[in-house]
């Protein structure tokens, strides 16, 4: 035994249980299905518990939402009631002082569609929601960076707050804020402000972190106070990455206040996607949804030049007679200005866009079926309840059989033992693992396997503090009855997941070997993480309809994205110095990607592997909303039922899936790193 | 305090040791052990980072106090004790006889402001202020009207050499350049004590020399206090007054250059000073029998106390006659005068 790895010993006890647990399936049914009994009744303890605290800060909270209520009416007021030609010149003018020409044509370009769609008025309702909920987040944000900064000793304990912040799914946080602030726009405010205030922390920490300690020093040496040298000095040192902050930040409010849309109360841009989208007017939507990515991309990129080293300088009177322009355009045509609300020049593409796309659809649509009824039927549906149970004459033209899951396992196992001969013992047993997962089907795996199997793998990418912390968290899981839900969610973003590294790897490293596929996949890559999770679900939804198979590529199109981005990146970032020693031994191409590159970019996957996964779980909450079971449609439901019990309970047992698959991936990066010695 | 009899700073066993409870770890390990060779070596084996072992000495004032190892050794985590960058875990650290170890934050604010004054290694300028305003910082903070401080900093850009370059920010500037600000930044709030961290080994060897030079000069001008830090041999023998040599936390010796380089007192600064051209550094005073009632010959090749030995070895090298020169067969080829071999070693004369 003494020679065998830690990972081999974790994959032959995770086989081991597995085996145990089909062998006894039969006797012991509990193995399978937790019993109900055992449950907890914790969702319930949970929801008692919160709304008593809840009722407790529940004046404070009404107090807030009535003190906020004026900067979103006075924000709200100012930005409808400004003649559209000045909220457009004075955009412009703002874009021109970042970014020059190419910065101002797309203010121009952007607003005048927006103008033009119709959509003005709910737009300047959303920006005004923004308007109001950045300087929150930034203050709140800043403040904490600041604050876990100066005090060394709550710095890990803040950031591991952010850490499990990022990982609660946005939906959770809307129905305890449902309850406290009640229904209206106060809740999309306060959601978006502490759904943006963790990145701006994030980065004002990191900054003033990574600040050269002598910059520091002379700043002591100066004989500055301690406010001088932080707010004189170090601040504005850490100004780059602060910006980072802002960037995110702005772009996380933005998000949030459409994603809060669902809770509705406010005539804003997210509500209007929703609304057409329920009434299956894809082609309005699309235009709603569309107007939402303008805001985004212009938001992004204009507050994106903030964090450039070196910004060209652009002439601030060029500015001022934009803005001029603005006013005197309104003043001369006030009154003749049509209601921006009124123009809907856009209408008729988007009433043939529906027309095209029914026709599309009819035309397509045994190929559209073919192609989700074969998804379903030969991927997701085995995954999720086992062929044992999916193969079906019907589907599949035969009938599943015990004698069929024999000869799996026996195949698994003749793997396994012709792997072990080769000495690579764990992908041996780990094969033998898969194929047991197949015939059962994820969500009805065995618990004690989940848990044993879990807990072994945590073992190996982080020690034994990880494996307990896993099966204590699961543990929870298991006990407050959500365990099912959980197994869903997990089976749905794990297909997303591996779905993502498979393609976003082939397409990362496509991008790495050859710059061509990287100028077409980029701008593809930027304007897919510009783009609010929202909106995403409108292209799927127009063409699949509601169903499993639309949320699972609505994730897929959200969370290839840093896939594709760090297996690249890693790919191309091996210093230039290894590549001339490989060509210097002669090394072919190929060779040089599989032995020197590929080895040396492994972490940097492994982190995109891990964003991924976030990125995955975030999305299957939005996904809740076109159809998917699991805990995303539990927080959804909890949501629309103000259930704060399920609602908080759903998006813990979430956060912690997501926590642990983060935990794990970072662990065995770490892992990878530390081989290479970086 | 009168003038000249207290030093400038004094250090008496300073002891810098990082690690958890480094303060009582330090207090037990000294009650228990005669010296300090000893309780360092509990502290380490408590896992505990003696940087600074036991340090004692001081500097005169006007005096260019060098502190010269490798690095490792210690001499940046001393020279931040001093300037109260960093609390020393024990010992007392004296300027102008004012213990500053025990100093309240606010009186350090003050003698920052006042006196102390500070040049870093990689520059730590502020990269969101130009020239000027990286100058003249040390008054802002203290106060001084814009108008005010930055004609001050004007003063001080100039004595520096950076005329012209007053709004430029600081990368823009190359390295030299920006070792300049620095010194500007650190001169301009008049201090009269002065602490230098590696200020040229980021540079080239060129601009380093350049810059010495100018330094030599702007001291010569101010006679400001100077604690310099460095890991060049010659450079601590071409600027000290007086080297304190570090090696794994301890001072292991301090002398004048002359002393360093013809008495070292280990292996470990003999090691040093094999590669110093030693004739340029040491002076005849150092070889010579003190008193006046010596034997000499007949011969007075002119020799003074203050001349490095290169030159006096010219000197009497002058007395000889010229003396042949053959090929390798034995053959004459020519004559060549002692003197002429002496002046070809010397480098320029400083």
């Amino acid at each position: 035994m003494a020679s065998l790895s830690k990972g081999a010993i974790a994959a032959l006890i995770a086989a081991a249980v597995g085996a145990l647990c089909l062998l006894l399936e039969s006797s012991l049914p509990w193995l399978v299905k937790f019993p109900a009994v055992w449950v907890l009744p914790t969702t319930d303890w949970v929801g008692t518990a919160m709304e008593w605290f809840l009722a407790l800060i529940k004046p404070a909270a009404r107090s807030f939402s009535a003190l906020m209520f004026y900067p979103m009416e006075a924000a709200n007021y100012v930005l409808s009631h400004t003649p559209w030609p000045l909220v457009i010149c004075a955009t412009t003018a703002l874009a021109w002082i970042l970014g020059g020409v190419r910065m101002a044509l797309m203010a121009v370009v952007g607003l005048g569609f927006v103008l033009a769609s119709g959509y003005w008025p709910e737009s300047m309702n959303t920006l005004a929601l923004v308007a109001v909920s950045v300087p929150l987040a930034l203050i709140i944000g800043g403040g904490i960076g600041i604050l876990a900064n100066e005090y060394p000793r709550i710095r890990q304990p803040v950031q591991a707050v952010l850490d499990i912040m990022q990982t609660v799914p946005t939906f959770a946080y809307l129905t305890p804020l449902l309850v406290l602030f009640g229904f209206g726009p106060v809740v999309g405010l306060i959601a978006s402000a502490i759904y943006a205030a963790p990145p701006m922390a994030r980065n004002v920490l990191l900054g003033l972190e990574r600040v050269e300690p002598e910059i520091k020093e002379a700043a002591i040496m100066s004989g500055g106070t301690r406010l001088q040298q932080l707010f004189q000095c170090e601040i504005p040192s850490a100004g780059q990455q602060i910006m980072v902050g802002v960037n995110q930040c702005l772009m996380a409010a933005l998000s949030m206040v459409i994603i809060a849309a669902v809770i509705g109360g406010f005539d804003d841009i997210g509500w209007e996607v929703l609304l057409t989208m329920r009434k299956a007017q894809f082609g309005q939507s699309l235009l709603a949804g569309l107007v939402i990515v303008i805001f985004a991309i212009l938001i992004d990129r204009m507050s994106g030049t903030l964090t450039q080293d070196r910004r060209d300088k652009h002439d601030v009177r060029v500015a001022w007679g934009i803005l001029a322009l603005g006013v005197a355009v309104s003043a001369a045509f006030w009154g003749s200005v049509q209601q921006p609300g009124t123009y809907a020049l856009f209408n008729p593409v988007a009433d043939s866009v529906d027309r095209g796309l029914s026709a599309f659809t009819s035309a397509n649509a045994e190929f559209l079926t073919a192609l989700k009824n074969n998804v379903l039927f030969y991927v997701l549906l085995p995954l999720r309840i086992g062929l044992d149970q999916a193969v079906l004459p019907f589907t599949w033209g035969f009938t599943w059989t015990p004698a069929m899951s024999l000869g799996l396992f026996a195949a698994g196992a003749a793997a396994a033992v012709g792997f072990a001969l080769r000495g690579q013992l764990v992908l041996g047993v780990m094969l033998l693992i898969a194929a047991g997962m197949l015939e059962t089907g994820i969500s009805q795996l065995p618990w004690p396997f989940v848990l044993v199997g879990a807990g072994a793998l945590a073992w190996v990418a982080g020690g034994r503090g990880l494996a307990i912390l896993t099966v204590v968290l699961l543990g929870t899981i298991l006990l407050s009855g959500l365990w099912e839900r959980a197994l869903l969610s997990l089976y749905l973003s794990g297909a997303a997941v591996f779905a993502c590294a498979v393609m976003g790897g082939a397409i990362g490293l496509a991008s790495a070997v050859s710059p061509g596929v990287w100028r077409v996949v980029r701008p593809v890559c930027d304007m897919l993480q510009t783009i609010p999770l929202f909106v995403f679900l409108i292209p799927v939804l127009m063409v699949f309809q509601i169903g499993e198979f639309s949320a699972f590529l609505a994730i897929i199109a959200y969370a290839i994205v840093p896939m594709i981005r760090y297996t690249r990146h890693g790919l191309v970032s091996t210093p230039e110095e290894m590549i001339e020693a490989a060509t210097a031994s002669g090394a072919t191409k190929w060779q040089m990607l599989k032995d020197i590159r590929a080895p040396y970019a492994a972490p940097s996957i492994l982190l995109g592997l891990n964003q991924t996964i976030l990125y995955a779980f975030a999305m299957l909450v939005i996904a809740a909303l076109i159809g998917t079971t699991g805990l995303g449609q539990s927080i959804y439901l909890a949501l629309g039922q103000a259930d704060v019990g399920l609602g908080i309970s759903a998006g813990a047992a979430m956060a912690i899936l997501a926590l642990i698959a983060d935990r794990m991936v970072q662990g065995f990066a770490e892992e990878r790193r530390k081989a290479l010695g970086l | 305090m009168s003038g000249s009899d207290t030093p400038a700073i004094t250090c008496r066993n300073v002891w810098q040791v990082f690690g958890n409870n480094a303060d009582s770890a330090l207090k037990e390990a000294l009650s228990r052990h005669e010296t300090p060779e000893a309780a360092a070596q509990e502290l380490r084996g408590k896992g505990l980072i003696p940087a600074v072992q036991d340090a004692s000495f001081d500097v005169k004032e006007g005096e260019l106090f060098v502190i010269m190892g490798l690095s490792g050794s210690g001499k940046s985590t001393l020279i931040r004790c001093i300037s109260h960058l960093l609390h020393a875990t024990g010992g007392e650290i004296r300027i102008d006889g004012e213990n500053i170890v025990e100093a309240s934050p606010k009186r350090l604010i003050e003698l920052r402001r006042k006196k102390l004054g500070m040049v870093f290694q990689h520059f730590g300028l502020f990269p969101h202020m130009t020239v000027a305003e990286n100058v003249a910082y040390p008054l802002r903070v203290q106060g001084v009207k814009k108008k005010q401080r930055l004609a001050k900093a004007q003063e001080v850009i100039e004595l520096v050499g950076l005329g012209g370059r007053e709004s430029n920010y600081p990368r823009e500037l190359s390295g030299g350049q920006r070792q300049r600000v620095g010194i500007a930044r650190s001169l301009v709030a008049d201090c009269s004590v002065w602490f230098l961290d590696e200020p040229f080994s980021a540079l080239d060897p060129l601009i380093r020399r350049q810059l010495q030079d100018e330094f030599l000069e702007i001291q010569a001008k101010l006679k400001t206090t100077i604690v310099f830090i460095t890991h060049d041999i010659n450079e601590a023998l071409k600027l000290a007054d007086r080297i304190a040599i570090m090696r794994d936390g301890k001072v292991v010796q301090i002398g004048t250059p002359a002393d360093i380089v013809l008495r070292p007192a280990d292996d470990y600064v003999r090691e040093f000073s094999k590669d110093v051209a030693k004739g340029r550094h040491a002076r005849v005073a150092s070889v010579m029998q003190a008193g006046e009632r010596h034997v000499y010959g007949a011969d007075d090749p002119g020799l003074r106390q203050d001349m490095t030995l290169d030159a006096a070895l010219a000197r009497c090298m002058e007395l000889y006659e010229p003396v042949p020169v053959r090929a390798p067969d034995g053959k004459l080829v020519g004559v060549v005068n002692p003197a002429d071999l002496a002046a070809a070693l010397q480098v320029e004369q400083g």
